[in-house]
């Protein structure tokens, strides 16, 4: 009998073009089935050195709407911001699904770890009489977790807590916990479908999804900024902005376009409204590792030649371009004071030229 | 009277030579636009700029390809690549003649050792800037590269800064040449040499100076 395309291979490949062309709500049906042979599947969010921006970007999920993701979708018993328990009841919740559930629930993570003073740095609550440090919870919960997803730049690559000159010492997640699938989902903050498309796609095939080098979901950060801007003719046709407002390409006011990957300019924000460069601003490239060890609105970071002293590579180079041909000016009065270029000549001459 | 002439560059080191050369000022026009596309206003528009850019970019890499290639089926590789040990101790004779403080050099064979380091590095650097160039060229494909020289701006910021040490090399390097005299300077276009052009004094097996036949002074 020739191989048919099952019922589950099916949902599998409508569910991942949904994913692909944003139709988030498209899958909440299909995970709602998924879910329906057990309970919905536990998730864990803690938070650590972050601004809530992240949670408040997944709370403003349109497509599926956040109350279908919370009620229908997963079952999210820890998260600072929503729930109801406060204190050390909530703080036992999470260690109530680790003990339950070990292996089977998802850690997602938002903001880094703090290390310094074995994490005293970031105390995320009280248990026993003992503060419950963000370094603890995150060893505690990762370590039984089935996968990891990293909500945000600060604990997928560290983020704004560890930009120079980090005085709290903060990691990222990758960085405490070893040995688990842990899925980065980038951004400052990520898109509410990067959000809830991966945490969609995991609890859906119980499989992480094809990764690039950055451990990001290629479905959602495998192009970039730059190529399919609104403002890349600008560019090509060579109209730079020297001033915000103006039109033009902003890559002269340190738009980071052309190195930050993710799908902002097709998925647009806020319901598909707008975006970062739509609306007027550069691209900070929020979503790379380096974020945001770099200036913000020049193109190029200056290069460090002293003890807190910087000079940009012309400058560099047009003093080592004087000097050389200050060296090359004096050499060559050398030469004709010694008479090596002189008696060459005369050499030439006396042999007859060719 | 028909000088005695000899070969010195071979019709292939030319060609390469002079497509390295075109390519190389290409890419450095077309690069600084890139870099200030509204201070330096040499092109149109960016579009030319980077078409010219990644065009040269594959001439350049196919010439460095080549002429790797050629150096080592033609046996040319002894002459242009820094030998760490040999070439050190001859060091300090070139910089001696070169400072005035001695009136000749020792041969050193095609080229001296300051050349040959400036050969060698310019290899080296062109290699690094194929590379760096592919990354930027296109970043959704080589983002672990980008990712293991520390992002994409200080992979940026590199291929920058090599493009300027091309640009003082290739001053030094014409300096010296026209410097060295002019027969030197016409052989890269003729291919050939005066046979008694003066390369520096030969020692014998005792290490003493050997005294050339005719014609050159000191």
């Amino acid at each position: 009998m020739a191989t048919k395309l099952s019922r589950r291979d099916f949902m599998r490949a409508a569910a991942g073009s949904a994913a692909a062309v944003s139709l988030a709500g498209f899958l909440s049906p299909y995970i709602a089935e998924a879910a329906e042979a057990g309970e919905l599947p536990p998730v864990i969010w803690l938070a650590g050195g972050a601004c809530t921006g992240c949670a408040v970007s997944l709370l403003n999920c349109q497509d599926p709407d956040i109350q279908d993701v919370l009620l229908k979708v997963i079952s999210l018993r820890f998260q600072e911001n929503v729930m109801a328990a406060q204190g050390e009841q909530a703080i036992n919740a999470i260690y109530d699904v680790v003990a339950k559930y070990p292996g089977q629930y998802v850690l997602a993570v938002e903001g880094s770890v703090q290390i310094k003073e074995n994490g005293k740095w970031c105390v995320i609550g009280e248990r026993e009489g003992h503060e419950v440090t963000m370094l603890q919870a995150v060893k505690d919960v990762g370590s039984q977790a089935a996968a990891i997803i990293n909500i945000g730049t600060c604990s997928c690559f560290g983020g704004l807590p560890s930009a120079d000159p980090n005085p709290s010492e903060s990691r990222s997640v990758a960085d405490i916990v070893k040995g688990k699938p842990i899925i980065n989902v980038a951004g400052c903050p990520p898109h509410p479908d990067w959000i809830v498309g991966t945490i969609a796609h995991y609890l859906l095939f119980k499989d992480v999804p094809e990764l690039d080098s950055a451990g990001r979901p290629k479905m959602f950060y495998g192009r970039i900024i730059h190529d399919n801007c609104q403002r890349r003719q600008y560019f090509d046709n060579g109209i730079f902005a020297k001033n915000f407002g103006e039109m033009g390409c902003m890559l002269e006011l340190g738009c980071k376009g052309p190195i930050a990957h993710c799908d902002s300019t097709t998925r647009l924000w806020n319901g598909g409204v707008n975006w970062c460069v739509q609306c007027g601003g550069v691209c900070l490239a929020c979503t790379e590792p380096q974020f945001p060890n770099w200036p913000i609105y020049e193109r190029m970071a200056e290069m460090p030649i002293g003890p807190a002293t910087t000079a940009t590579v012309d400058q560099i180079g047009f003093v080592l371009g004087g000097a050389a041909v200050l060296g090359i000016g004096g050499h060559l009065a050398g030469n004709i004071a010694t008479g090596r270029i002189g008696s060459k000549k005369d050499h030439d001459k006396e042999e007859g030229d060719n | 009277m028909i000088k005695k002439m000899e070969l010195r560059h071979p019709l292939w080191v030319r060609l390469l030579h002079w497509s390295n050369m075109i390519s190389i000022t290409m890419l450095c026009l077309t690069g600084f636009y890139i870099h200030a596309p509204l201070s330096f206003r040499l092109f149109e528009n960016m579009d030319n700029a980077r078409t010219a850019h990644f065009a040269f970019a594959m001439v350049l890499f196919v010439g460095v390809v080549l002429r790797i290639y050629l150096a080592i089926a033609e046996k040319d590789w002894p002459n242009i690549l820094y030998h760490p040990i040999e070439d050190t101790k001859k060091l300090p004779s070139m910089i001696k003649y070169y400072l005035f403080l001695a009136k000749d050099h020792p041969y050193y064979g095609k080229y001296n050792p300051g050349q040959k380091g400036m050969y060698t590095g310019v290899f080296v650097l062109a290699l690094f800037q194929v590379l760096t160039g592919f990354i930027l060229y296109k970043p959704e494909f080589f983002t672990s590269w980008a990712y293991f020289f520390g992002g994409y701006l200080v992979v940026r910021i590199l291929h920058y800064i090599v493009t300027w040490i091309f640009v003082l090399m290739v001053l030094v390097h014409v300096y010296l040449d026209v410097a060295e005299g002019i027969p030197v300077l016409k052989s890269i276009f003729t291919g050939k040499i005066p046979a008694d052009f003066h390369h520096g004094y030969h020692v014998d097996e005792q290490g003493r100076k050997i005294e050339p036949e005719r014609g050159v002074s000191a």
